[in-house]
């Protein structure tokens, strides 16, 4: 694979492309700095992301949605800790429609009254159903017990139900001319794509994008922490979501190979690493059980998922625990990191398949700035990092001193620590 | 490159469809069992057979396939639906008999140990707890259960609790014999090789192995339904839902590519296969309008559901809180009598056409979606099947939209369920 073409435009926003030939259709993932860390109002860039479909001032929803798939293309809008989120897929031959639309949408959204309304009521209900899933409400209560003070690493996107129920078109109107434009944007497409078609069809309308009227705003670092347990009581499901984790670093740390090194076999390769091995393979007590790391730009978290029935609720804690304290008294094995490492080095070709998962590997490196080179480097990244760290990383931050917990589900009466 | 097609001597359909430049390979092998072959008292048995799959034998010890995939970097899977299994793994290309290996000890070698097969017992029902937590799960069993008396469609390919409890280790030991062996089963290869090469590998790793006498065809023919059923859902929840499933054809009849339409303008088109889409949902379709932009539901989707067997047309309906059902129901009517009155015009038939073909190249995304594609044609039909069926929905007129609706959305083929949320107790 050539190294990908990257453009920054005059209006600051910058463009990455890659020609991948041989799958016959173009993919784009995209960002702008409006996601929870720009917010004032909570809930409001959650708002924002549902109603950019919403219609433009010169395009009713329907006709937005009527154009689009007349084209056969997709476009979506996802909001997040740090950044609204745009992915999408076309032809080449539709290229030129699509981001005329995506741009229509980002910089002339109508905010129709009636749409505002259906978007309250979507919220209001995406809320409430995700309330009531114990795998969310273990995840969400963890994250804000490891990024506890508000802070947009912890907090529920959509805000609270009083939050929804009380956000104006007005406020939405105003978050957006504040963060939506050319400033922070990366745009990265990959597939049937040439650099006649990306600076006709993709830089040209990007170029046009208007300013904003803040510049993006500074992501501050997650306060500290206490470790804390939190048992959400959900009688009427059948299966109990157990979530464990503890604050972790930030993308750019110096560590971060190591600790995703770390975290790939204590929770993540083939089925599960060490954990599914105790949990799924050895005992049987879940179909899943498995570790996270996300790592974002101010700071991070890992985590243990686990689903389990209730009947088995304390055995699975136990297993988790011994799996971390696992980590001091029988650390990861040469062989354990060996395959790790080959692991990493393989999935360069395995995990960059698709156009949709080459346009956000583009993306991913442009926002953290790791360079276009980044893909070049990386089988050596791995390869260089010493056993020792790998094994200190995951003592250091795999700490059951510094994790807190959160269970929802049909917990009766059960209350163990971990 | 043309796609290469041959069967061995012992049976197995080898499918392989080279991609030029690609450097991953995506391994996949399909066997024609699924929950349409089990009877009552073995539901779930093809899917906790898929499950010990993973497990070794042979050549392969418990914990084999996992790590030879992990250290190429690679990806796999298993997926056991009601009318078939399939298992992949997607590797770089120059590991291609690492794949061919693990899938010929899979046909025929492996262990089912009594050991791995009880503590796998409480892994499937945790798989079937945590689906239970979802009312979405509930309704869905519910429906299935509904439309159909006499089928196995009546139940999902997890299966029902109380099997997986009492379910022994020989029963899902001889389900395993008798199905998977290669005159009951293909091969699909997508991405870097060459085809002369690939099908020397292919031959070497699964030639040796033995037919079995062809199993038995699965005889059971649902009656044709007399009279709308219902079921009325009180459980705990967030939200009502709501689930009304047509009765349709067979994949292979002549109807399917104007019911595949009827779907599309219904509820939007999301692809073939079912991972396709991901979270992108249809705006530009009849349901969506009149129930999401209306205020009436949150969330509507409708599912073409192509199966070997005649099947359902499904609409599932997310409701917005304090929306009767009655209400959503009367609406949901409302746009199939149009649909049975009137052809869609030729604009939105012609929108619905160029879905169809922008998924359809959307979903040749690598190596491992066109295995994937490849793989469920083949389960359906013929691996080129839906190849042909793009092209037939491309024939399609706007009447035999409307003749298709007026002959199968209608009240006395369908089944509903309505799920009423209850307040959740503390």
């Amino acid at each position: 694979m050539n190294l990908p073409d990257r453009t920054v435009l005059d209006n600051g926003a910058v463009l990455i492309a890659q020609a991948l030939p041989s799958n016959p259709f173009v993919a784009f993932r995209g960002s702008v700095p409006a996601g929870m860390v720009a917010e004032d109002a909570q809930g409001v860039a959650e708002f924002l992301s549902h109603l950019l479909l919403s219609g433009t001032k010169k395009l009713s929803a329907e006709k937005l949605a009527d154009r689009l798939e007349g084209i056969g293309a997709t476009l979506e809008f996802r909001n997040s800790e740090e950044v609204l989120v745009f992915q999408g897929r076309c032809t080449r031959e539709t290229t030129a429609e699509t981001v005329r639309l995506l741009i229509d949408c980002l910089s002339n959204p109508a905010f129709p009254a009636r749409e505002v309304e259906r978007v309250r009521t979507e919220l209001l209900n995406d809320l409430r159903l995700a309330n009531d899933d114990t795998r969310y409400r273990a995840s969400r209560q963890l994250s804000e017990l490891v990024f506890p003070g508000g802070h947009p690493y912890g907090r529920e996107p959509r805000g609270s139900e009083v939050r929804i129920r009380r956000t104006t078109r007005r406020t939405i109107a105003e978050f957006h001319d504040a963060h939506v434009g050319p400033e922070g944007l990366i745009l990265a497409i990959a597939g049937d794509v040439d650099r006649d078609l990306v600076e006709e069809a993709v830089a040209r309308p990007l170029s046009r994008l208007p300013p904003t009227n803040e510049p993006p705003s500074a992501i501050p670092p997650p306060p500290a922490s206490r470790p804390r347990d939190s048992w959400i009581p959900m009688p009427h499901k059948s299966q109990v979501d157990i979530a464990v984790g503890g604050p972790a670093l930030p993308r750019r740390h110096d560590d971060f190979y190591a600790l995703f090194l770390a975290n790939l076999l204590f929770g993540r390769i083939g089925l599960f690493g060490r954990l599914g091995h105790n949990l799924r393979d050895e005992q049987g007590l879940a179909y899943y059980a498995y570790s996270s790391l996300e790592a974002r730009t101010a700071g991070g978290m890992w985590s243990v998922s686990a689903g389990v029935s209730p009947a088995n609720l304390e055995r699975a804690i136990r297993g988790i625990r011994e799996e971390i304290v696992r980590l001091r008294t029988d650390p990861f094995s040469m062989e354990e990191i060996a395959d790790g490492k080959d692991n990493q080095v393989g999935s360069l070709i395995v995990s960059l398949e698709r156009n949709a998962e080459v346009a956000s590997e583009l993306h991913r490196m442009e926002y953290y700035g790791l360079g276009m080179d980044f893909l070049e480097r990386y089988a050596d990244l791995v390869r260089d990092l010493s056993e020792d760290r790998v094994r200190q990383v995951a003592r250091t931050y795999f700490d059951p001193g510094r994790a807190s917990m959160a269970v929802a589900g049909p917990i009766g009466r059960t209350r163990v620590s971990l | 490159m043309a796609t290469h097609v041959e069967s061995l001597d012992n049976g197995l359909k080898v499918i392989l469809h080279p991609l030029p430049d690609a450097k991953a390979l995506s391994c996949w092998v399909g066997y024609r069992i699924g929950s349409r072959n089990e009877v009552p008292g073995i539901t779930g048995s093809t899917h906790w057979v898929e499950h010990m799959l993973f497990k070794g034998g042979g050549k392969l010890r418990k914990g084999d396939i996992d790590k030879l995939i992990s250290r190429l970097g690679g990806k796999m899977n298993a997926f056991t639906d009601t009318d078939y299994t399939t298992y992949f793994e997607t590797i770089p290309a120059s590991a291609m008999d690492t794949a061919l290996m693990i899938e010929s000890e899979r046909m025929r070698n492996a262990a089912f140990d009594p050991k791995e097969v009880e503590a796998e017992r409480t892994v499937v029902i945790s798989e079937r707890e945590g689906a239970e937590n979802q009312p979405e799960f509930l309704v869905e069993e519910e429906l299935w259960g509904l439309a159909f008396h006499v089928h196995p469609y009546h139940w999902t390919p997890i299966g029902y609790k109380q099997d997986l409890a009492r379910l022994d280790r020989d029963p899902l030991y001889r389900h395993y014999l008798q199905y998977y062996a290669p005159n009951n089963a293909y091969l699909v290869l997508a991405g870097g090789f060459d085809p002369a090469v690939a099908m020397q590998h292919v031959r070497e790793a699964f030639a040796p192995l033995k037919p079995e006498p062809p199993p038995p065809p699965m005889r059971l023919v649902e009656p044709e339904q007399h009279g709308e059923r219902r079921s009325d859902l009180h459980r705990p929840g967030a939200a009502d839902f709501l689930a009304v499933g047509w009765h349709i054809p067979a994949f292979a009849h002549e109807d399917t590519p104007a019911v595949a339409l009827l779907a599309a303008v219904l509820g939007g088109w999301r692809g073939f296969t079912r991972f396709a889409a991901g979270d992108w949902r249809s705006r530009s379709n009849r349901l969506y309008r009149a129930l999401v932009e209306g205020k009436l539901a949150t969330d509507v989707s409708v599912r073409h559901e192509l199966k070997v067997d005649p099947s359902l047309l499904l609409t599932d309906v997310t409701l917005a809180g304090g929306v009767p059902l009655d209400r959503v129901e009367e609406v949901l009517d409302a746009e199939l009598a149009k649909l049975r009155k009137a052809p869609p015009s030729k604009a939105e038939l012609e929108r619905a056409k160029g879905q169809v073909r922008a998924w359809h190249q959307f979903e040749q995304d690598g190596a491992t979606f066109q295995g994937m594609l490849l793989s469920a044609s083949e389960a359906l039909a013929s691996w080129d099947a839906w190849d042909a069926m793009v092209a037939r929905i491309g024939k399609v007129r706007p009447e035999h939209v409307r003749d298709v609706a007026r002959r199968y959305l209608v009240e006395e083929h369908r089944s509903v369920v309505r799920f009423h949320a209850e307040e959740v107790s503390r």
